[in-house]
């Protein structure tokens, strides 16, 4: 394990002379306090760390460092926290020799210690979360609870660090491992613009929270409680704030709860929609991020949720590991079981026929229906529009102990009318969809025709609900 | 290099308040709690789930408790840890006080983090207790290389028409770990409670189901099975044993699961014959499981296209007229039904190309299997009908039965 250095040093030089090439003396000031801000939707961390550094009158030359470490040397920036009106950033210097490396000129116009805070961002650091649901016996509620779980693979140890987490999709223009593997020279190189507003709209999101000071750093939180994940929302985004402060060290991984909830109201529904699930019935437990369900405190950040469910004898059924996207509060948790070896679903077609066949002289603009009255349809001709009639029947079988509610929704292409008694409306332009209840044990056949009119005749590219009886 | 491939380890070196430098130390004091209880859930077709009990010592305060595997495939991603009351349906007990306290009260325990340290197969929980005490704790993950499949055994009666089929479960365990007494389920079937070991493959009964009628079928169809002899137009005649799940059939206690069906059939002298085998499908309730056993070929099936006739109705606008002919004999010493299967769109496209439509159609007058199609086995374009053929004479000859099938075809161009 390569163990990153990251360490501000103050040379011990007179300040205005230049810089001693092969020796050096420097005071190491420790880290006072450090907070990290990990996106998720980024390999981004924004650290914002205090130390306290002595200053005497005059230029202090302080140095930071941080070899092998993900930071972006553009994003090193160097603030004072107390005496500002003493204290002034002459310059900083990138030394060509030594790439992980900056040195400020301060001028101070006191003798004595002030409080520095050193933000920059760093990569490596992410976090992710992931839900655990177990669902009750009969399938009528879940426990749902949200884990987030922060990976440090930056090179660096953070002790004690206060972590927040922010759930959003930032812009970024360049990726910060890249930044951190090349010089800063090569930096300057880049396009302004684009690094300006990188760099802006990351720090926009450096979000005007206080930094934890150095005693409610040292404050442990309840330690055997588990950790409260304060949630609250800033613009499109939302920050997660766990409690007191966490050690996670570089390599390794921590999981803590971030929501639990109980008894999660749960319905069912089979559905079949081909671009969703394939060519399947799928069996759905669809929940709700409101109150109402016990939820809707927070959004749901992008993750993997894990689904169990008590079999009914002391343990557990493994039923599915989906990833769901960002869930906002009060919008629909639709986690997808796969098919149900006891409800049958077969789409049967029994019959089809033509019609309206309409023909055109060859050579000429001229039409004629075969079989009107009266028209006598020259040999010289083509068929050029009919209409299709196929007869379907959406056979269901239900083989469990309870009734199912059914959604199907299928698409069309071309010029359509759908025609049938079931309850039937749009989806969208070549989609229909309908819904029915099949009861334990029984079978039921759903039919509906659909005509399609075909070539002069197809005059849209859309679906008609016709309302209809069919006969098999 | 652990010992053991799967561990839990409870360390007891008194509360913990900073789980990272503990986690770091390198002197420890530990307990192995051993696996009280396991359960190997197999109802989902694409995992296996393995659920463990251990009764985990626990100090008050907060306590790290280590789970590791070594070459197994556990995903860490799906292990949960649970706090379960115990064997006799309480809560975790603190530990009695001598002196003072005669009752014990239940632990509070609560899992506070876990944490995934580098390049190791192991994470570690941090846990509170209350007090200190036992606790039962079940721990379940998704384990690799674990895995299930069906198999069955069916044994005919001499005259084939019931037969005793046996459907077992067949585990097989690759994952490196062994359980003792474990508990497997199928999801379906009786609950097992056996030891499987390292590498060993286990074979369970599952249900035996007897007296299970059977059909034994003759089928030819051009487009699903072939032809026995091209040339002379002769089509390949399979033998099904088919079975229907359901309980008027003596089954339809759940789906049957796929897998390979052996065959067996007593030879009348109080022993079996093996006759064939088949993938059985995977056969939901009320569903037919078509078992090829083999080809009859006793039972001769001539197939030729005795008429192909179109009629023009405007321009390129045609109807068609197709009759095939069947001359069928049946050379076996008992009779016997024929199912002749044919696909209307297939013969339309072996005619005259595929033109990509589907196919409107209906029987001509010259169609001579009276009983008509089966409405059940038959779709909007594949037609079956029964036929049935006597066994041969007592002078060795089989009858030649003629059937034709009288095909109009609709509106093709």
């Amino acid at each position: 394990m390569i163990r990153g250095i990251l360490g501000l040093g103050m040379l011990l030089v007179a300040a205005s002379v230049v810089r001693a090439e092969n020796v050096d003396l420097s005071t190491v000031p420790t880290r006072n306090t450090v907070q990290l801000t990990i996106y998720n939707s980024e390999d981004l961390t924004l650290v914002r760390e205090t130390r306290k550094v002595s200053f005497k009158p005059g230029a202090n030359p302080l140095q930071f460092s941080w070899a092998n470490t993900l930071i972006d040397p553009t994003s090193v920036e160097l603030r004072f926290l107390t005496h500002k009106d003493k204290l002034t950033l002459l310059d900083a210097t990138f030394p060509h020799a030594k790439p992980q490396m900056v040195y400020w000129n301060v001028q101070s116009e006191m003798d004595g210690e002030a409080m520095v805070e050193i933000t920059y961002f760093t990569s490596g650091i992410s976090w992710s979360a992931d839900y655990l649901c177990i669902a009750n016996p009969a399938e009528t509620d879940m426990g749902l609870e949200g884990f987030v779980r922060v990976h440090n693979n930056s090179g660096e140890e953070y002790e004690d660090a206060q972590v927040r987490l922010v759930v959003g999709r930032i812009n970024l223009v360049q990726k910060i491992a890249e930044l951190a593997r090349i010089t800063p020279q090569q930096v300057e190189e880049l396009d302004d613009t684009e690094r300006g507003k990188f760099k802006k709209d990351a720090l926009v999101l450096a979000i005007e929270a206080p930094l934890l000071t150095a005693q409610s750093s040292a404050r442990k939180s309840r330690s055997e409680e588990p950790k409260q994940v304060a949630k609250e929302g800033l613009g499109e985004y939302f920050i997660y704030t766990i409690e007191g402060t966490e050690t996670i060290r570089n390599g390794w991984s921590k999981r803590m709860r971030s929501l639990e909830a109980a008894k999660v109201p749960l319905k069912i529904q089979y559905r079949y929609r081909l671009a969703e699930y394939g060519d399947q019935l799928v069996r759905m437990y669809l929940l709700t991020n409101d109150k109402d369900s016990k939820l809707g405190t927070t959004p749901l950040p992008d993750g993997i949720v894990r689904v169990f469910r008590e079999n009914g004898r002391d343990g557990l059924s493994f039923l599915v590991a989906q990833s769901v996207k960002y869930i906002p509060i009060g919008d629909k948790i639709e986690l997808n079981l796969g098919p149900d070896p006891e409800v049958i679903f077969e789409l049967i077609k029994l019959r089809t026929w033509r019609d309206n066949l309409w023909m055109q002289l060859h050579g000429a603009n001229v039409f004629r229906k075969v079989g009107e009255a009266g028209v006598v349809v020259q040999v010289n001709s083509s068929v050029v529009g009919w209409d299709d009639h196929t007869l379907y029947t959406q056979r269901v079988r239900n083989y469990t102990k309870k009734p199912i509610d059914l959604e199907v929704r299928r698409a069309f292409g071309g010029h359509v009318v759908f025609r049938s008694e079931l309850p039937a409306k749009n989806h969208d332009y070549q989609t229909v969809e309908y819904t029915a209840t099949v009861k334990p044990a029984e079978k039921v056949n759903l039919l509906y025709e659909i005509i399609q009119h075909q070539g002069w005749l197809a005059k849209q590219n859309n679906v008609t609900i016709e309302k209809a009886q069919v006969k098999p | 290099m652990r010992y053991r491939t799967l561990a839990l380890w409870s360390l007891v070196a008194a509360a913990i308040s900073a789980l990272p430098a503990t986690a770091m130390a390198r002197i420890k004091l530990i307990t192995l709690p051993v696996r009280e209880r396991a359960e190997i859930q197999l109802d989902n077709p694409g995992a296996t789930l393995v659920e463990e009990e251990r009764i985990v010592p626990l100090v008050k305060g907060v306590n790290q408790v280590d789970f590791s595997w070594a070459n197994t495939q556990i995903d860490p991603n799906t292990i949960v840890f649970r706090v379960i009351a115990g064997a006799d349906g309480e809560a975790p007990k603190a530990t009695a006080k001598p002196a003072a306290a005669k009752e014990t009260k239940p632990l509070d325990v609560k899992v506070l983090s876990v944490s995934y340290p580098p390049n190791e197969a192991a994470l570690v929980w941090q846990v509170s207790s209350s007090d200190s005490g036992s606790a039962r704790v079940r721990i379940s993950y998704l384990l690799g290389n674990l895995t299930k499949s069906f198999n069955y055994r069916a044994v005919a009666t001499n005259d084939e028409k019931a037969l005793i089929l046996s459907e077992y479960m067949r585990i097989q365990n690759l994952a490196n770990e062994s359980f003792g007494s474990t508990g497997l389920w199928a999801g379906f079937g009786p609950r097992f409670l056996k030891p499987i070991g390292i590498n060993e493959t286990k074979e369970m009964l599952v249900k035996k189901f007897t007296e299970v009628p059977v059909k034994k079928t003759y089928t030819c169809d051009p487009q699903a099975h072939g032809y026995l002899d091209r040339p002379q137009n002769k089509l390949l005649v399979p033998m099904h044993y088919v079975l229907k799940n359901n309980k008027a059939n003596r089954l339809g206690v759940a789906p049957l699961q796929y897998g390979k069906v052996r065959i067996f059939q007593d030879d009348g002298h109080g022993g079996t014959a093996f006759i064939g085998e088949d993938w059985g499908k995977f056969t939901p309730l009320d569903d037919e499981m078509r078992l090829y056993v083999g080809v009859a070929q006793d039972v001769v099936v001539k197939r030729t296209i005795d008429k192909n006739q179109q009629h023009r109705i405007a321009g390129n606008l045609f109807d068609r007229e197709v009759v095939i002919k069947f001359e069928i004999e049946n050379f076996k010493d008992k009779a016997v039904v024929l199912d002749i299967s044919e696909n209307v769109r297939a013969i339309r496209n072996e005619l005259y190309g595929n033109n990509g439509r589907d196919i409107q159609w209906e029987l001509g007058k010259d169609t001579t299997f009276v009983e008509g199609s089966d409405k059940e086995k038959s779709t909007f374009e594949q037609l079956v009908f029964h036929i049935k053929l006597p066994a041969r004479g007592a002078d060795t000859k089989a009858e030649k039965i003629v059937h034709k099938l009288h095909l109009l075809i609709k509106n093709e161009w």
